[in-house]
């Protein structure tokens, strides 16, 4: 196990380096002298240069990727340039927020995918299939904005759009939380719910499903008892990737629902330039795909001895 | 050959009209779609089949053009992915050995990352112009499209045809042409399908977060992102193009699994 853990490693170290060195040197390469954009468009040439050369942006972009990396390992990514707070600042109190809402839409939608294509009946089958087509072929903003139609327009069971804190009350919390989380869970029960219906229907033909039936259980005992725990596997391996999109994954929907997340952060710093901010946020949307995956591989060769020795 | 599955009809029927719609917009209209006037957020009448939106624009008229550059950004993309990823998997399934190893981690690297992400990034970098959208989603569906094509010539390699080309001196280049991609036609086709909708789709996501083909083009996505602010004066506004978006991905959707 300890030889597996050390190469996995020794992918993951060069992989997130490499990602985040093209990040960089994109970001720095393609966006320009944040000089020019901080001082607008009147600047003198002059005042620019000077500003650069304050700013240390004349040096070598190795030299600056150095550095940068070496302060953000120790929590430091610099200022925003549009609220002049430290990154730190922006970005702390937005991470519970994304990771609750990712991780209650993900947990949603493997209980849901899992149970509804148990069901095997006329009804309930094609009816799980259809929701998991819709999943995954319907965006995120227009199947969240229906849900706003539906339910805070027309109905006005619920608030449209914004955000509450545990902090100012659980019911109010929970009600503008609700939307966001069916939004967000939908394609991933799109996904989960079509690795499943496969492993389920390839499980159906085996000997011990048979002999289930036989000794008199009826079909859906057998499908909840028999069948679910031996066609499991394949979605915990996916949901453990979908962890790795636990960051990134809700841009759209915390945008669309004016909830304040990594997603929408993201968004904004890309749309004022705001160049600190964006790549810190980006770095910490890989960083934590590269981790998952990692932490994924890891537990599948805990529970697959198979893998440990090739 | 098999009669085709209700769910590949539905997909042709669907992308049918849609580049109907789109190809014969002029002559389902007359009004300019970008052309405002002082009638802002009118709720839909007989001059204006779906109302007005918040700069006057007719959204019936906005909404039969706005599918063009959908279309356009979804089929370039899958193009562009489709010719990156192709060989790239070809190649690396074929060829094997550290090639292989090398071209797998990175493409298993980049699918994992969020593809609006990346499409996000690069987008703000190069400026949101209907080519630059082109090729950024391009950029960002090609490793699906090879790790599936990497994956078929793969297991293609081990075939006793292949085997016996081989043995009769076939080189590398030409065993690949010949032999391999032939075979994998097929899935190259149904994944070209799931590109368009997978880029129409992440385009749409785009215009939707602001960084979609500038204005005056009429979007589908960008429409959707001004009407969110009048969803309770005139719905139409988002609804129309939000129900145009998810039915165009529906369509390619249902052509590339039912190939599959």
């Amino acid at each position: 196990m300890g030889a597996v853990i050390a190469r996995r490693l020794a992918w993951a170290i060069p992989n997130c380096a490499l990602i985040t060195a093209i990040l960089f040197f994109c970001v720095a390469g393609l966006l320009g002298s944040p000089a020019a954009l901080m001082l607008g468009r009147d600047a003198t040439p002059q005042a620019i240069a000077e500003m650069n050369a304050r700013l240390g942006f004349d040096r070598p972009l190795l030299t600056q990727y150095l550095e940068w990396m070496g302060k953000a390992l120790t929590g430091d990514f610099g200022r925003s340039y549009t609220t002049h707070q430290t990154v730190a600042e922006a970005i702390l109190p937005r991470l519970p927020v994304t990771l609750e809402l990712g991780l209650l839409a993900i947990g949603l939608a493997t209980v849901a995918a899992i149970a509804f294509n148990s069901l095997r009946g006329w009804f309930a089958r094609p009816a799980a299939t259809a929701l998991a087509i819709i999943g995954i072929t319907v965006p995120n903003f227009v199947l969240g904005l229906s849900l706003i139609f539906l339910f805070s327009v027309e109905l006005g069971w619920l608030p449209s759009v914004g955000w509450s804190p545990w902090s100012s009350g659980a019911a109010t919390h929970v009600q503008h939380i609700l939307l966001p989380v069916l939004t967000l869970s939908a394609y991933y029960y799109g996904s989960f719910s079509l690795v499943y219906q496969a492993e389920f229907d390839a499980m159906l033909g085996r000997l011990f499903v048979r002999v289930a039936r036989a000794k008199g259980l009826s079909e859906r005992q057998t499908n909840f008892r028999h069948v679910l725990p031996n066609s499991i596997l394949p979605v915990i391996t996916y949901v453990g990737l979908s962890l790795g999109q636990l960051m990134g994954g809700a841009v759209v929907t915390e945008t669309l629902f004016s909830i304040p997340g990594i997603g929408s952060l993201f968004v904004d710093s890309i749309l004022s330039r705001d160049y600190p901010v964006m790549l810190a946020v980006g770095m910490i949307i890989i960083v934590t795909v590269v981790l998952m995956n990692l932490i994924a591989d890891l537990l599948y060769a805990f529970a697959n001895p198979q893998i440990r020795i090739e | 050959m098999r009669r085709p599955s209700p769910m590949a009809m539905l997909g042709v029927a669907i992308i049918f009209t849609v580049c109907a719609i789109s190809a014969l917009a002029p002559w389902l209209t007359q009004i300019d779609p970008t052309k405002s006037s002082v009638f802002f957020l009118s709720p839909p009448d007989a001059e204006h089949w779906l109302g007005t939106d918040d700069l006057g624009r007719d959204v019936y008229a906005r909404l039969l053009y706005g599918g063009r550059s959908s279309l356009l950004v979804g089929i370039g993309a899958a193009l562009i992915a489709t010719l990156i990823g192709v060989p790239v998997g070809l190649v690396a399934g074929y060829v094997g050995g550290r090639a292989d190893v090398l071209a797998s981690q990175f493409i298993n690297m980049f699918i994992a990352l969020p593809g609006l992400v990346l499409a996000l990034m690069i987008t703000a970098m190069i400026g949101p112009t209907l080519a630059n959208l082109t090729l950024v989603l391009g950029i960002v569906t090609w490793p699906r499209v090879a790790r599936l094509v990497r994956g078929q010539a793969f297991a293609i390699r081990e075939a006793l045809f292949v085997e016996a080309a081989r043995a009769s001196g076939g080189g590398a280049l030409w065993i690949i042409r010949k032999h391999i991609l032939p075979n994998a036609l097929r899935v190259i086709a149904a994944q070209f399908a799931l590109s368009v909708a997978y880029s129409i789709f992440t385009s749409a996501s785009l215009s939707f977060l602001g960084l979609g083909v500038p204005p005056p083009t009429p979007d589908w996505g960008g429409m959707v992102r001004t009407g969110l602010d009048y969803l309770a004066i005139n719905p139409v506004m988002s609804m129309a193009p939000s129900v145009a978006v998810a039915m165009t991905v529906l369509g390619f959707y249902c052509v590339g699994s039912s190939i599959k």
